[in-house]
């Protein structure tokens, strides 16, 4: 009766030798390594691709840039798609083959916090481990549990769940149903917002939905006899467009009756379209900046490099994490060219020390990991949905 | 006690939707004694045909069509394009192995679900897509003392009891609902009376499939929102629904439904969230250990 539920989807993607050769390059050919592959590894297909897709085009397109650049002089990085669907078991068959190939350097994601907690043993009892740079997995746990292969370019739980309370308390909140979707993100992300209200003395209630879920009539029954003021869900996203609608249809009104504040992958303007408008005046907040949001030229430039490679209409499809993904593909391609070059090979050790000590360049500005493998600049970002767009109204540094 | 009443009301509306997928799960058991695992995927299908045929009609460039008859459209082409894709499943999965070990036919039917997940998932789409509802029902809500209903959750709960009725009718009272029990009782036999026993069948599975159809076009007008992987569960619960009540029966199909719907909505509502499916699991063992045969006991026909 129980079906198998993996689809795994290898894909291998030579991305464009842009430029070949840059054979002009100087410190002649001595350094010049034999093969330079690097993994994205997110849910790019499957419930989650509206926060997948765009962050692999938004590394595919990190890749083509740094090949463009020289590659690791001259040589030109290979990246490998590891689609894992959010499931850890997924993630385990495609990083075995990462493990396994010494020319494989780092990975771009995992992108779900489950997910990287299920799977990072393996990377780190890798020899010589093999390094991963998440642009979106919060749960405090990702580099708390002590892995060193472990790095993040976005904030944690324990910076965004208090943002969330006290970002709701400024509002006025008084009782406040907090909501998660049973996933390793979501559940502690709630548990750390709840945590805050707790603290101060905020009333709440706490409830969870099944990912997946399209009928809340026995949630939002709930909500109405807490007699809620705020609704609080911590969720990738897509079960925020029915649950709004619903609430909509049993008379509270997001914005008006009822103040709803999301998280994550609900910082997507798609569900303002695909609530038929119920989403109108609904917060959301994000661990990664938006690209588009943000002052800077590199960021600007980004944007209009984004469009320019997927369509005009790109950056609103590309989910909450297309600037952290490049940001993070940066970040470890940046690594990887800094580390030496023995005999046409680069150790992964190397990768990794680079990446604990070194300070990198990227469009958000410069970052560097703390000894944890957290950024020190990371902020959470305060969206609202304004007629068909998510509008940053808010900045709170992390 | 009126929040009670108004999760008795959600429940018995969520029941509905179990009960409409459960009644083909048992029409198909009760005249083939096969599981027809796809069964959840076909009103996947059929929700997604639905939504496809309000894309193309609701905010259309030629000419502004009354909803009504956009609904209607849509009923045609989902309970249509779902029957036609029960047949063709039955057809091509289901009948080359009619003699076939009976653990043959599960793992096609298994196939057969995955094969339509996969296909909606990559033909159409990964995310979950938006039927249009509020330009095609009106979105009135119903008061009755403290409680309150979506109109479209009373349409759910209309269609299926009404849908209940006419299959019992059907199947009961008409000449070719007992060509149906002829053949669920003996088909060889059946065969020998000059019964087309390959007809029933294709006719059965029509049927079965056109009301998960229909179950998808009320999921799509109810929730607003589909995916390709919604039949997953659903279809389960309302195989356990099916099992519930006494697989094979169709009172049996709708009071299992309905038990089912009632008691997740009580569970969620009183206890906790969490413990749904494992509430509705343990129902059904409860009910396998004391009453193996299911609540309404007997199966469609009587064979031993």
């Amino acid at each position: 009766m129980a079906q198998p539920r993996i689809l795994v989807a290898v894909a291998l993607a030579s991305v464009g030798l842009a430029a070949c050769g840059g054979t002009s390059s100087t410190g002649g050919t001595a350094n010049k390594p034999d093969k330079v592959q690097i993994a994205a590894e997110g849910p790019f297909t499957g419930d989650q691709a509206s926060i997948g897709a765009g962050a692999l085009q938004a590394i595919k397109l990190a890749v083509k840039d740094f090949n463009s650049a020289g590659g690791v002089n001259g040589t030109q990085v290979q990246l490998l798609v590891w689609d894992d669907q959010h499931n850890a078991q997924t993630a385990q068959t495609l990083q075995a083959v990462g493990i396994a190939d010494p020319t494989v350097l780092g990975i771009v994601g995992p992108m779900n916090s489950g997910v990287v907690l299920g799977s990072v043993q393996g990377l780190q009892a890798a020899t010589p481990p093999l390094p991963l740079v998440s642009e979106s997995a919060s749960n405090v746990a990702v580099t708390d549990s002590g892995n060193s292969v472990a790095h993040r370019v976005n904030a944690r739980d324990d910076a965004q769940g208090p943002a969330d309370g006290k970002f709701m308390i400024d509002q006025g909140a008084k009782k406040v149903y907090v909501m998660d979707a049973k996933s390793d993100y979501s559940t502690g992300l709630a548990d750390q917002t709840q945590k805050y209200l707790s603290d101060h003395s905020i009333a709440f209630q706490r409830d969870s939905v099944k990912a997946g879920t399209k009928d809340f009539s026995t949630v939002i029954t709930k909500i109405k006899a807490f007699n809620a003021d705020w609704v609080y869900f911590a969720d990738e996203g897509p079960e925020a467009a029915p649950f709004v609608s619903q609430l909509k249809q049993q008379g509270l009104t997001v914005g008006q009756n009822i103040q709803f504040l999301g998280t994550d992958g609900e910082e997507d303007a798609s569900i303002i379209t695909t609530s038929q408008g119920a989403y109108d005046g609904a917060y959301a907040t994000n661990i990664t900046a938006d690209p588009a949001g943000v002052s800077g030229t590199a960021a600007a430039n980004y944007v209009a490099a984004f469009k320019a490679a997927y369509g005009a209409d790109a950056v609103s499809k590309a989910g909450p994490f297309y600037g952290s993904a490049y940001e993070a593909a940066q970040v470890l391609l940046q690594a990887i060219k800094a580390s030496p070059v023995n005999n046409g090979k680069i150790s992964r050790s190397d990768v990794l020390s680079h990446l604990g000590s070194d300070t990198f360049s990227t469009i958000f500005g410069s970052i560097k990991f703390n000894a944890k493998g957290d950024v020190q600049t990371g902020g959470i970002y305060v969206y609202k949905a304004t007629g068909n767009a998510m509008v940053v109204v808010k900045q709170v540094s992390g | 006690m009126g929040t009670f009443l108004q999760q008795l009301v959600n429940g018995l509306e969520l029941g509905s939707l179990y009960a409409l997928i459960a009644l083909g799960y048992t029409l198909i058991y009760g005249i083939l004694e096969l599981l027809n695992f796809a069964h959840g995927d076909v009103f996947m299908v059929g929700a997604f045909l639905a939504a496809g045929a309000a894309a193309l009609l609701v905010h259309n460039e030629v000419a502004a069509i009354p909803a009504s008859l956009i609904v209607g459209l849509m009923l045609l082409v989902a309970m249509g394009g779902a029957g036609l894709l029960g047949v063709g499943i039955e057809r091509i999965a289901y009948r080359p192995l009619r003699n076939a070990n009976r653990l043959a036919p599960l793992i096609t039917a298994i196939g057969v679900s995955l094969l339509l997940e996969s296909a909606i998932q990559v033909g159409v789409s990964p995310a979950p897509v938006l039927v249009p509802t509020n330009a095609l029902v009106p979105q009135t809500v119903l008061h009755v003392a403290t409680v309150e209903t979506p109109l479209t959750g009373v349409m759910l709960f209309v269609a299926s009891v009404a849908l209940m009725i006419g299959l019992d009718v059907f199947v009961f009272r008409t000449r070719f609902g007992s060509a149906m029990r002829a053949t669920a009782q003996d088909r060889e036999a059946a065969t020998f009376m000059g019964i087309d026993v390959d007809r029933v069948i294709m006719v059965t599975f029509f049927v079965a499939s056109a009301l998960a159809g229909l179950g998808g076009v009320l999921f799509g007008l109810r929730y607003a929102s589909i995916d390709f992987f919604m039949g997953y569960l659903l279809g389960i619960k309302a195989f356990t629904a099916a099992v519930i009540g006494g697989i094979g029966n169709i009172r049996g199909a709708m009071a299992g439904g309905l038990l089912l719907g009632v008691l997740e909505s009580l569970v969620g509502g009183f206890i906790s969230t969490q413990y749904t499916d494992t509430f509705v699991f343990l129902a059904l063992i409860a009910v396998l250990l004391v009453r193996p045969q299911g609540l309404f006991g007997q199966p469609l026909t009587d064979r031993a």
